[in-house]
């Protein structure tokens, strides 16, 4: 790799460390304690912005899941499964913290309400997207029914959205947001919309150079045998 | 290891309605090319044979042909139409026989006939099936599931399934597989009159000799090329051997 | 229009004359209600564990159905056979799908009459209501797993990668009906409302979705 570029790479990642550290000092001073449940509100500056990328990285995975299927060239599939793994991650995150805030606001680490349910759902649906990945070897194959499977569980999104809604939902939360609550809030989209889109291209690429690497590999096919170096026969 | 090369050698092309002609042929599938810039004219009435090693791409080539699997690059014309999406109608002039059988095990002999007549839209299916059955020698077993049929009886289905719409090219990928000799020696009659009768054939096989004695041009490819096209009366088994890439 | 009857006819007829996929398929849902029935024991709590069991043996039974139906095609390479032929792949589509759910509404007929009969479901109150209801669910889920079945089976790894991809597609069906199924039956309330379009709508969706996306898969 060229020297500017990784240059270019440290600075990236250095900003978004640097932005991580910026909405945490305003998490931990600058925003209010909220009245109600103290505290544990403050993961909510976590929680929705992590909920907003993964669902802006599944659209991802839709668009690129379509794209492959009408274009059939690798390089979507490279995208989807990078912003698949990383839409996991970030789900992983939105169902930590709905949980921790369960467990810090209501006592109990679980509830089948409506939120919490559906990242739950959410987060089966694309883990089982990346299970799908790994148990296919052809690359042609497993381009295909990662395509197939994208599209169709982004459709599904809004129908697990509405139907986890029919819940019963025991704590409706609905916080008002302060002036300053709400500046923490956009503060805090930052670090992760960057951490979101850098691992998004950080894998693309990975998967772009894995293939490279195999295709210019050479020449398998066998050569002729040497028999005369198995002696025997006078 | 140094043969002198077989030069290629097409045969005159007279008419431009070629049963087969491909351009610049190529398919890649998980970044490997199968088919590598195959351009190829076959006339009508030939008997090709196309040979090669495993994994050379024959059966891929002829897949192709037959309009089942797409190529990833360059052109291919059937009947003087350009093969596209929707090419049901050429297919209709296609017989396949693969090596697998393409028959429900199920079904009786006479029941999977009618169904594919039914669904290629034949007239008269039924007519049609019983004159098949009786060609291929199965009238007295019409009604009996494929399933209990040796290996040479389901391949005389597969082929009369193919002969249902009599169609003018008739594409057979290794139809000699796991047949006993009595079995071969059928299918090669069969084959041989189908040519006298004007059809254009072209036959995927890995048997050398039975090729060259069968066909009149062989094809070898390896790695996805075309590495000899010539008329197989030039040819012998050594040289096919060794552009196969034998030992 | 008449292709898809003859596709359906040829396979119906299969499955007339080796009874295989049925017999394996009815069998196990009702094992899987068996199963049920004797983990949950005296808890059973009546009519409110209905959608689950009968979700659970329909989900199982399902994917079975789908992979042995869709496996008679690639039995012998017969789907090449198919596509020789002047048919739209839409039109395959169609046929395994209502053959599909020919052999799930029978499936799902003797399920249910076991779980009536092992857990007491008592479906008085509104048993039309109930198959309508079920039923509907029953078509999404076999647009999804015919479309599935045929991608998936184009692998060699079949195994469970039919369940695994039908099944977290398939649970705003098992919510939706779930909640529908509780508001009419402990509730008392009438059919409709949220929970009914959203059956619906998936239906839909995923019925074209399905349509659409099979041209793009089959792969002989």
């Amino acid at each position: 790799m060229r020297n500017s570029h990784k240059s270019r790479i440290f600075t990236y990642w250095l900003l978004t460390a640097l932005a991580f550290a910026a909405g945490g000092a305003m998490v931990a001073f600058y925003a209010p304690t909220e009245s109600t449940m103290g505290n544990i509100q403050k993961i909510f500056y976590l929680h929705l912005p992590s909920a907003i990328n993964t669902f802006v990285s599944f659209l991802i995975v839709f668009v690129a899941s379509i794209g492959y299927l009408i274009g059939r060239k690798a390089w979507w599939d490279d995208l989807a499964a990078a912003a698949a793994k990383v839409g996991v991650l970030l789900c992983s995150v939105v169902l930590l913290t709905g949980t921790t805030w369960a467990k810090g606001a209501w006592g109990t680490w679980w509830t089948w309400s409506p939120r919490l349910t559906f990242s739950l759902l959410l987060w089966l649906l694309y883990v089982v997207y990346l299970l799908t990945r790994s148990s296919v070897d052809s690359r042609q194959r497993k381009a295909m029914i990662s395509a197939v499977y994208g599209i169709v569980a982004f459709l599904d999104v809004p129908l697990v959205y509405l139907s986890a809604r029919l819940l019963p939902d025991l704590h409706p939360a609905s916080i008002a947001l302060a002036p300053e609550m709400k500046v923490t809030l956009a503060v805090c989209f930052i670090p992760l919309t960057l951490l979101n889109v850098g691992l998004i291209i950080a894998g693309y690429a990975r998967a772009g150079r894995a293939r490279e690497q195999q295709r210019t590999e050479g020449d398998h096919a066998p050569r002729p045998m040497n028999l005369h170096r198995l002696g025997g026969a006078a | 290891m140094n043969a002198p090369a077989i030069p290629f050698s097409p045969p005159a092309i007279l008419t431009a309605d070629l049963p087969v002609e491909a351009v610049r042929l190529g398919l890649v599938i998980d970044d490997r090319a199968i088919l590598r810039d195959i351009d190829l004219a076959i006339g009508r009435g030939e008997f090709v044979a196309v040979l090669g090693a495993n994994g050379a791409g024959k059966s891929t080539l002829l897949k192709v042909i037959a309009t089942l699997t797409k190529a990833s690059r360059g052109e291919l014309h059937l009947f003087g139409r350009t093969v596209t999406r929707e090419s049901a109608d050429l297919r209709a002039r296609i017989g396949l026989v693969a090596h697998q059988s393409m028959l429900y095990r199920e079904l009786t002999a006479r029941e999977n006939l009618r169904f594919f007549a039914r669904l290629y839209g034949i007239a008269r299916a039924n007519d049609r099936v019983e004159l098949l059955l009786d060609v291929i020698g199965l009238g007295n077993r019409g009604n009996d599931p494929i399933k209990s049929f040796s290996r040479g009886m389901v391949q005389r289905v597969a082929i009369a399934r193919a002969l249902l719409r009599d169609p003018e090219l008739i594409l057979a990928d290794e139809p000699f597989d796991g047949l006993d000799a009595p079995s071969v020696a059928t299918t090669q009659k069969l084959l041989e009159h189908l040519h006298q009768s004007g059809k254009t054939i072209v036959l995927v096989n890995h048997d050398i000799s039975q090729s060259l004695e069968l066909a009149r041009r062989i094809i070898v490819l390896r790695s996805g090329s075309v590495l000899v096209d010539a008329a197989a009366d030039k040819l012998n088994r050594a040289s096919v051997l060794a552009e196969m890439g034998g030992m | 229009m008449q292709q898809v009857g003859l596709l359906v006819g040829k396979d119906l007829r299969i499955e007339a004359r080796s009874r295989q996929t049925i017999g394996l398929v009815v069998v196990l849902g009702v094992l899987i209600v068996v199963v049920l029935g004797l983990g949950l024991g005296t808890q059973q709590g009546g009519g409110v564990a209905a959608t689950a069991v009968l979700w659970t043996a329909y989900l199982f039974s399902g994917v079975l159905c789908f992979e042995k139906t869709m496996g008679v095609e690639r039995a012998d390479a017969a789907l090449a056979g198919l596509m020789m032929a002047p048919v739209d792949r839409s039109v395959i589509f169609v046929a395994k799908l209502v053959s599909n759910l020919a052999l799930m509404a029978l499936v799902s007929t003797v399920v249910t009459a076991a779980g009536v009969l092992f857990f007491s479901f008592d479906l008085s109150a509104a048993p039309g209501q109930f198959i309508g209801i079920m039923s509907l669910g029953l078509v999404g889920f076999a647009a999804i797993g015919t479309l599935f079945s045929a991608v998936v089976s184009s692998t060699r790894l079949q195994g469970g990668l039919l369940a695994l991809t039908v099944f977290p597609l398939s649970l705003p069906l098992v919510i939706s009906s779930t909640q529908l199924l509780l508001r009419i039956f402990r509730d008392g309330e009438s059919a409709g409302g949220q929970a009914l379009a959203v059956i619906i709508a998936f239906d839909v969706i995923f019925l074209v979705a399905s349509w659409v996306l099979f041209e793009w898969v089959l792969e002989p």
